[in-house]
């Protein structure tokens, strides 16, 4: 059996691909679609570790029982599906350890969305709603991605995310519902999360070096635009329909064709939060180094006492 | 010095008796008893489960996806498909 | 429909004795949910939710038989009472502390929860002894949890070793404050409510001393004979409203939001 090329090899690949066969680990794949999907993998993975803390920061502070709980729950999620997200990334032969380490080194990036403050209750809802509703969108297409582990990842995430979009809607009904101050108190909340939610979405298409690759590979199936625009076209009747509105004059419904007007985010803006530059970036790494060194002690111990009784189990 | 984020154990879940054990994902765990603890919180919260099975991922034995001739089929083996057989006459005393 | 308590049973401690169920649980899983995005491992993120969530849970269960006895609501009990007047253990409501502290306190709370559960369970109000079978259940899970940890963290190594002894000296006193006796109590004992908190903090004894020593952990008690010399002071007073300063910030923190408009909806 003669060995193969690397053009036949790439060409079995890309013909895998194109007939909307999954990749699996251990098959052979191109440098590229490794080290993209492990950048793309890793990056939704720490989206969901840190985003834990802008939400979890108001669990102490959750209205009622079931507001409570439900936080603790949807928070509970986000850690759950960093989980599945690392592990799929794992499958590509990048460690955990590693992954982590990067993370907080600052080396890896992570949604921007993540950066910004959550300054109040209202806050939390419209992240479930608006930020989850995007994500969901986002992670819906990914679903049809050509590799198997993260597939098969977006698909349960996708599941459990319903939930994620219904408790903050329904947070966010209560307040458009209520005293004239929680009703200040959500449309304060969107106006500061409408901009930062688009940008979710990543850059338009002619400015992202990945995309036209992601494309042919599958690891994408539709350009950020055109997520963009799903949101856009889902989301504004739904904010309306509540008598709140998003902080753009020039949204409409464009009858011609059939999607919203909307203004683009300042993408310059988002260059400065990714690299760095947002109000909470620091604050949230600082975060979750604290809990990483402080918890150090407790992953040497645990793995220790194994050493000592390898014999059970 | 790099950190442990313990072992992987690659877990099995089993709605319930009667059907297979199905793979879920993994967890990363000191030793299996945790790891059936961590794998019960990770998955299954929300579905239904009667048995959880873990198992270190590095006592998983694949097979290659680049081997495809592992799994390879060339010569006609029809012969032990039920449909290549006649049917029955109805009417045969042999029916039954 | 409301439900009624026999005759034979004192109202006003029992309605006390199911207040500070509801509080203890209330507040610990107040506590315990303070670990999310924090704890060592994510896979202890996703565990801690959960046992945060069952606690909290298991207050909206006991709040709301008490609602079926006085017509309070769980949400008013929580989010609208004084601090003063919780009657929870002042053990649930330190902060969370490191992690050996957390799973230290945890792994007591839980053994004393299995074995009065185990009480309740057996106990003549009905209304009671249904909750206690059904809680029982996802406490057993929390003990397996946090017990697992004391016994791999008590010696695993010299540094876990320190930081659980460590915990466990700030702790123990503290949870000795669980057995603290309510007011009327002995008419729920008369009237087979429960066997009483004398009992079960020996009881509880029975199972926390050997399980700590196995781990290398010195709790300050000794057996003598048939009885339990306790070498520390507990930290009592929460059952009587007499709390620290940690829970007047964390009922303040649970209320803060609620009480901007404590007529609306939320």
């Amino acid at each position: 059996m003669h060995e193969k090329t690397y053009e036949q090899r790439l060409a079995d690949f890309e013909a895998r691909v194109a007939r909307g066969e999954k990749v699996e680990p251990g098959d052979w794949m191109p440098d590229e679609y490794r080290k993209n999907l492990i950048r793309m993998i890793g990056q939704h993975a720490h989206s969901e570790i840190v985003g834990q803390l802008p939400e979890g920061k108001w669990i102490p502070y959750a209205p009622g029982f079931r507001r409570k709980l439900t936080l603790i729950a949807k928070v509970q999620d986000e850690a759950g599906h960093g989980q599945l997200l690392y592990t799929a990334a794992e499958t590509l032969g990048k460690s955990r350890e590693e992954m982590m380490e990067e993370l907080l080194a600052g080396k890896a990036k992570y949604a921007n969305v993540f950066n910004y403050p959550t300054p109040t209750w209202a806050d939390v809802g419209v992240i479930g709603w608006l930020v989850d509703t995007s994500a969901v969108i986002n992670q819906t297409m990914l679903a049809q991605g050509s590799y198997g582990p993260y597939a098969r990842a977006m698909k349960r995430i996708c599941y459990e995310e319903s939930f994620h979009i219904k408790q903050g809607y329904d947070a966010i009904v209560a307040l458009a519902n209520g005293t004239p101050e929680q009703r200040q108190m959500a449309q304060d909340a969107i106006n500061r999360w409408w901009y930062p939610t688009l940008m979710m979405s990543g850059p338009p298409d002619s400015l992202s070096a990945h995309t036209q690759q992601s494309m042919r590979w599958r690891i994408k199936t539709k350009s950020n635009e055109q997520v963009r625009q799903e949101f856009v076209d889902h989301i504004v009747p739904q904010i309306r329909a509540l008598g709140l509105d998003v902080p753009d004059k020039d949204c409409y419904h464009d009858e011609k064709t059939g999607h919203y007007h909307y203004t683009q985010p300042d993408w310059e803006e988002l260059k400065r939060v990714v690299n760095g530059g947002g109000p909470c970036n620091a604050e949230r790494l600082a975060a979750r180094r604290k809990a990483h060194e402080e918890g150090r002690w407790v992953r040497e111990a645990l793995a220790a006492k194994r050493t000592q009784n390898p014999a059970s189990g | 010095m790099m950190d442990t984020q313990w072992e992987t154990y690659e877990v099995f879940h089993q709605s319930k008796r009667g059907e297979a054990h199905v793979h879920v994902g993994s967890v990363h765990a000191p030793d299996p008893e945790m790891a059936l603890q961590l794998a019960r919180d990770q998955f299954a919260r929300r579905l239904k489960c009667v048995s959880l099975w873990v198992v270190r991922t590095k006592d998983i034995t694949a097979t290659d996806y680049q081997n495809e001739s592992f799994f390879a089929q060339v010569t006609d083996k029809s012969y032990r498909d039920p449909k290549a057989f006649e049917a029955p006459d109805k009417n045969s005393p042999h029916e039954s | 429909m409301s439900l009624e308590i026999s005759p034979h049973i004192p109202r006003q401690p029992l309605l006390r004795f199911i207040l500070s169920l509801a509080d203890d649980e209330l507040v610990l899983g107040h506590r315990d949910s303070e670990w999310t995005g924090h704890a060592p491992i994510l896979e202890e993120d996703i565990a801690l939710a959960n046992i945060a969530q069952d606690e909290i849970g298991h207050s909206l269960v006991w709040f709301t038989l008490y609602e079926e006895l006085t017509g309070h609501s769980p949400d008013s009990m929580a989010f609208e009472r004084s601090w003063r007047e919780f009657t929870c253990s002042r053990f649930v409501s330190y902060p969370i502390g490191d992690f050996a502290y957390t799973v230290v306190r945890q792994y007591l709370f839980d053994a004393a929860e299995q074995v009065r559960l185990r009480m309740l369970s057996e106990s003549k109000s009905d209304a009671l002894n249904e909750i206690a079978g059904k809680l029982e259940r996802e406490e057993a899970y929390h003990l397996l949890h946090s017990q697992g940890l004391v016994e791999r963290l008590g010696d695993a190594t010299e540094e876990s070793h320190r930081h659980m002894q460590a915990a466990l000296d700030q702790a123990f006193p503290q949870a000795l404050g669980l057995f603290e006796s309510l007011e009327g109590e002995e008419e729920l004992v008369r009237g087979g409510i429960f066997p009483g908190n004398r009992l079960l903090r020996d009881e509880w004894l029975e199972h926390v001393v050997p399980v700590l020593n196995e781990a290398s952990l010195r709790p300050p008690v000794q057996r003598q004979r048939e009885r339990w010399g306790i070498a520390c002071r507990p930290d009592e007073g929460g059952r009587r409203g007499e709390h620290v300063k940690p829970l007047e910030k964390l009922v303040g923190d649970m209320q803060m939001v609620y009480t901007l408009a404590p007529s609306a909806k939320w």
